[in-house]
């Protein structure tokens, strides 16, 4: 495991994953229920990634809190609901189910039974690909106050070069 | 911000040491402030009407809580030196990007006016900012870091919440760690929505909306939310800071608890067990037996499900002392801000607290043999709580729970 050159706040990186990375250029395989983007199958595949890299397989235990940290949000799903409001426009129900970027969480939490916390921000500052340094500050923060013994941070960008996300998994460093 | 000791476990009792509110700030449907904002919720006077702010033509449901006047432009001197592309030709942003960031001004200028705040005091300031998702998130925020720093000396905008409906909750319960911790003496949460054509046209697709126009929370016959806007402000300030000051303490955050259901992108989970869990969390940290608890302004959206999952919560929490404990959601008389919309509420309870007077649950028809709560259904009911809940939950299943003190 490669630990990241990031200023972890004293956090113990338990695991991480990215993506793209080497064997993995194309794109994240689709995500049931979401459609219009392909932000929510990214953060879903790389969430996964990096929980299946210490756990293996679900459920993970403890307290683990989720925090999405996007400072480009869900650009085509909001694009698509921008659009949903012209006149005369048809639109689909499932564009509700993901009209907040928590929604992906849900189902990340749901699937590895997460009961902590669930966190977004949009930073205003990110490097594609690189967890950012407010998200390691918010998850400092989260472990410090005492509502869940772990953080998967998941950052995720849509950028005209292609979406990028990379996720870790937190602990304090005794936890 | 810098670090923190990490790894503390589950929460200890704050004990008296939990932070005050010293400056609260609202525009909602029921006006401007929150005098006005208290008499609507305690009289149960429902701020819904036809909306007129865009084109509804087609939608199942027309109805929503809209700011009485129109929103407020940001004052051209809280608005950052590119802003003319906000609205110049050829843009993609919103038009609402600006009146977005005026309405937040106004009621951060509310809410540090009642604090007494100086452009000193302010210098250090953390401004959490909970926003909806979308193009125009920055560029709102970006606004409101310019006005905050033009008005208050504040560094800026420190971080952005978009986690939907518990988005101001979790910077209140940040605000409150960053604070009871030593951190910072006082912290500042803003947060707005501002009613817009695109989530009103995916909320009404998602069935979401009530079709008879009416928010009706845990009542028989409900069938949905309606949503509304909103801008709050509150100023978390350590007590002994406040006290220095000669700040008034308008209330106590006693406590704070967050959660997530584990079970649906959207659903909630249908025995209430996250929000339990973090309303178990908050009275954890205030050191709290559940019966010392004397009203919870609740989440209550007007949905079928979510209604009776944060009713079981309740239940599963309190036992038999829910059949005494008031309830009501206040979501009946200003309807559902969103993002903004635990910190609306958060207010309200604030006022409930200083005015004696308990919200009613307004559009209420009838009993639901599955909800099962001490609903507050005329009012104003007088009471004086000595601990109060706000609770909030959101997609994702997310929920969180903001106990609050009489200052």
């Amino acid at each position: 495991m490669t630990i990241p050159a990031d200023d972890t706040h004293g956090l113990r990186v338990l695991a991480e994953a990215r993506r793209p990375a080497p064997g993995l250029d194309g794109p994240p395989p689709p995500l049931p229920g979401f459609a219009a983007s392909g932000f929510n199958p990214l953060v879903a595949d790389t969430a996964d990634r990096c929980l299946r890299a210490l756990h293996g397989a679900p459920p993970a235990p403890g307290r683990t809190a989720l925090l999405l940290a996007s400072a480009s949000g869900d650009l085509d799903t909001a694009r698509a609901i921008e659009q949903s409001a012209e006149p005369g426009r048809r639109t689909g129900p499932l564009l509700f189910f993901q009209s907040n970027p928590n929604a992906v969480l849900g189902h990340i939490a749901a699937r590895w039974g997460l009961t902590g916390p669930v966190v977004a921000i949009s930073p205003a500052r990110a490097e594609p690909g690189r967890v950012p340094p407010d998200a390691y500050e918010l998850a400092a923060l989260l472990l410090a106050d005492g509502d869940a013994d772990r953080v998967l941070v998941v950052a995720a960008e849509q950028t005209p070069d292609g979406d990028r996300a990379a996720a870790v998994l937190l602990a304090g460093p005794t936890a | 911000m810098s670090g923190l000791a990490t790894g503390a476990g589950p929460p200890g009792p704050l004990g008296r040491a939990g932070p005050v509110v010293t400056g609260v700030g609202v525009l909602s449907a029921a006006g401007r402030g929150l005098t006005a904002l208290t008499a609507a919720a305690v009289h149960g006077k429902a701020a819904f009407g036809p909306v007129t702010r865009f084109d509804v033509t087609g939608r199942r449901t027309t109805r929503a809580a809209l700011l009485p006047d129109a929103p407020p432009d940001a004052p051209p001197d809280a608005l950052p030196a590119d802003t003319a592309r906000l609205d110049g030709p050829g843009t993609a942003l919103p038009a609402r990007t600006v009146p977005a960031a005026g309405a937040a001004l106004d009621a951060i200028g509310q809410a540090c006016r009642q604090a007494g705040l100086t452009t000193a005091e302010g210098a250090a300031l953390p401004v959490l900012l909970a926003l909806h998702s979308d193009e125009s998130t920055r560029a709102i925020a970006d606004a409101v870091a310019a006005g905050v720093r033009a008005d208050w000396g504040a560094p800026g905008v420190t971080r952005v919440y978009t986690g939907a409906c518990v988005a101001a909750a979790t910077a209140v319960a940040d605000a409150a760690a960053l604070v009871a911790t030593g951190r910072y003496e006082r912290v500042l949460v803003a947060a707005v929505h501002l009613v817009g054509p695109g989530v009103f046209a995916v909320f009404d697709a998602g069935r979401a909306l009530a079709r008879d126009g009416e928010l009706r929370p845990f009542s028989t016959g409900r069938s949905g939310t309606l949503l509304g806007d909103a801008a709050a402000a509150v100023l978390v300030e350590a007590a002994p800071a406040a006290d220095r000051r000669g700040a008034t303490a308008l209330a106590r955050l006693a406590g704070w608890g967050r959660a997530g259901d584990a079970h649906h992108v959207c659903r909630p989970e249908p025995e209430g067990t996250g929000v339990a869990r973090a309303v178990e969390a908050a009275l954890a940290r205030a050191g709290l037996a559940p019966a010392e608890i004397g009203y919870v302004n609740a989440n209550g959206t007007g949905s079928t499900l979510s209604d009776q999952a944060e009713a079981r919560a309740l239940r599963r929490v309190f036992g038999p002392y829910t059949d005494r404990l008031p309830v009501s959601s206040s979501k009946s008389v200003h309807g559902h801000a969103l993002e903004a919309s635990a910190l609306l509420e958060l207010a309200v309870t604030i006022g409930a607290l200083e005015s004696g007077l308990l919200p009613v649950n307004a559009g209420w028809l009838g009993p639901d043999p599955d909800v099962g709560l001490d609903l507050v259904l005329d009012g104003p009911r007088a009471a004086r709580p000595a601990y109060a809940l706000s609770l909030n939950s959101a997609f994702g299943g997310a929920n969180t729970a903001l106990l609050l003190a009489p200052g």
